[in-house]
């Protein structure tokens, strides 16, 4: 199998607090990874730092066989020739969607495709259109965000990160911002995502869920790696684990 | 009467070019201003908070009278009363709009601009088509606000001896012992004021589309 993600030692610290503490695992193509975790462990910045919206301390960080921050003498030495080609690849799915409220459904989509990667109007519209189809969105095209409900504007927000065609797909608490039904709403979508092959890593505290898509599980706590393995979830080794996934029973 | 109509539309005619030119320059100046308020280095935020402090905490009529008189004292130049009039409102009224602009870019989502950072946007790009506009849509009131205030602040301009429509008014109230004229230049500032509230309230309506 080919290495999508490889991720080896990354630290990164927030002023004196440590929030990530030399962490590694990998994500093969095809795969889909699971991130859990209590809040505040590191999860989401973890993400964030892949998806460039913060920067390494240190670390190690290979996109699909590009190198996009390498540890040199315990920092991470960015190659700045690399971030915008690495950044195409990745796409982030955010938990409070952030769609722009000024563009119509079909021009969130659309807007990335024209601006970034020049594509002609026509190209760009019917790459738009096929997604929002794909998403149950297509009579939803002229509408504003505001005009859809949670669960629609999730979907269209993921419609936006693909229409870039990104080699793997980040998805951050994607349904916390949600009721159960729109949430199933999303994860139906994700599962179709993960059908097709797509690869994905993504924040959840749907634990039902990711074990369900996961091909691979990482438990997160306190900036560590805690457990690696989708046997966590049925059979966690680690005290911690079990301890946060009772917080889970009853759970749906 | 007819020529005292006659005066008094030459006087807005000078109201209304100091309205237009402050805008001109004043409404892209404000950005900048804002830009260095909100730097992450310090000299120039300090410096820029200085600036609108001064702009904000002294009378505009008093401004005026520094920008016309100051470049003769302290460097023995002298320049026309208008364009002494220009500069001083456009100095006053950018730090005014900085003020607006500021609370406008900051009350948008950091999430917008993560969305356009990870969607591959650059920063320019970024800033005129995801930022912008909505920025433009929230500060709306506060800017028709200072553009109605920046009509009425034209009349200030007569303290330096600009020509402008309060003075001919004034001017023509003493020549013939009435208050007609000064009432008659209330009515033009009404209409002029009219005017600009109405193009406001039509640019709302036409962001109203979202929310």
């Amino acid at each position: 199998m080919e290495r999508m993600i490889q991720l080896e030692n990354l630290s990164k610290s927030f002023g004196e607090t440590e929030v990530i503490r030399n962490i590694s695992f990998s994500i093969e193509k095809g795969e889909v990874l699971s991130i859990i975790g209590p809040s505040g462990s590191g999860k989401s910045t973890m993400l964030r730092i892949i998806t460039q919206l913060e920067r390494a301390d240190d670390g190690t960080l290979t996109v699909d066989g590009e190198t996009l921050f390498r540890s040199v003498g315990g920092k991470a030495e960015y190659d700045r020739s690399a971030e915008r080609r690495i950044g195409l690849k990745t796409g982030l799915v955010f938990q409070s969607f952030n769609l722009f409220p000024h563009f119509s459904v079909l021009r969130n989509v659309m807007e990335a495709q024209r601006a970034v990667l020049k594509r002609s109007r026509e190209e760009a519209e019917e790459k738009a259109m096929a997604l929002l189809r794909k998403m149950g969105l297509e009579d939803r095209a002229r509408m504003y965000p505001y005009q859809l409900s949670g669960g629609q504007q999730q979907r269209v927000s993921i419609a936006r990160a693909l229409a870039l065609d990104p080699q793997i797909l980040f998805f951050d608490e994607p349904t916390s911002a949600l009721d159960p039904e729109l949430t199933r709403e999303i994860l139906h979508v994700i599962r179709g995502l993960a059908e097709e092959k797509m690869t994905m890593a993504v924040v959840t505290h749907e634990m039902h869920f990711a074990k369900a898509i996961s091909d691979n599980a990482i438990f997160m706590d306190k900036g560590v790696i805690v457990e690696e393995g989708t046997s966590l979830f049925s059979d966690p080794t680690e005290e911690r684990t079990r301890q946060f996934l009772s917080s889970f029973e009853g759970d749906d | 009467m007819a020529s005292l109509i006659m005066q008094m539309l030459e006087g807005t005619v000078t109201s209304l070019r100091i309205f237009f030119l402050t805008l001109i320059f004043s409404l892209p100046l404000g950005f900048v201003v804002a830009k260095g308020k909100m730097t992450a280095i310090r000299p120039v935020r300090w410096l820029t908070d200085l600036y609108i402090q001064i702009m904000r905490g002294t009378p505009l009529i008093l401004q005026l009278i520094f920008f016309y008189f100051a470049p003769f004292y302290l460097f023995g130049v002298s320049y026309d009363r208008f364009t002494a009039c220009i500069v001083a409102f456009v100095v006053n009224y950018s730090a005014y709009f900085a003020e607006i602009y500021r609370s406008g870019l900051q009350s948008i989502d950091r999430g917008q601009h993560e969305a356009a950072k990870v969607l591959g946007f650059t920063r320019p790009y970024t800033f005129f088509h995801i930022i912008l506009p909505q920025v433009i849509k929230k500060i709306m009131p506060s800017l028709g606000n200072e553009v109605i205030t920046l009509v009425k602040d034209t009349a200030l301009a007569q303290t330096i001896g600009v020509a402008e429509l309060f003075r001919v008014a004034q001017t023509a109230s003493s020549r013939e012992f009435s208050t007609v004229p000064i009432f008659i230049a209330g009515i033009f500032y009404f209409v002029m004021n009219y005017i600009v509230s109405r193009i406001f309230s039509v640019a709302e309506r036409k962001l109203g589309y979202y929310r």
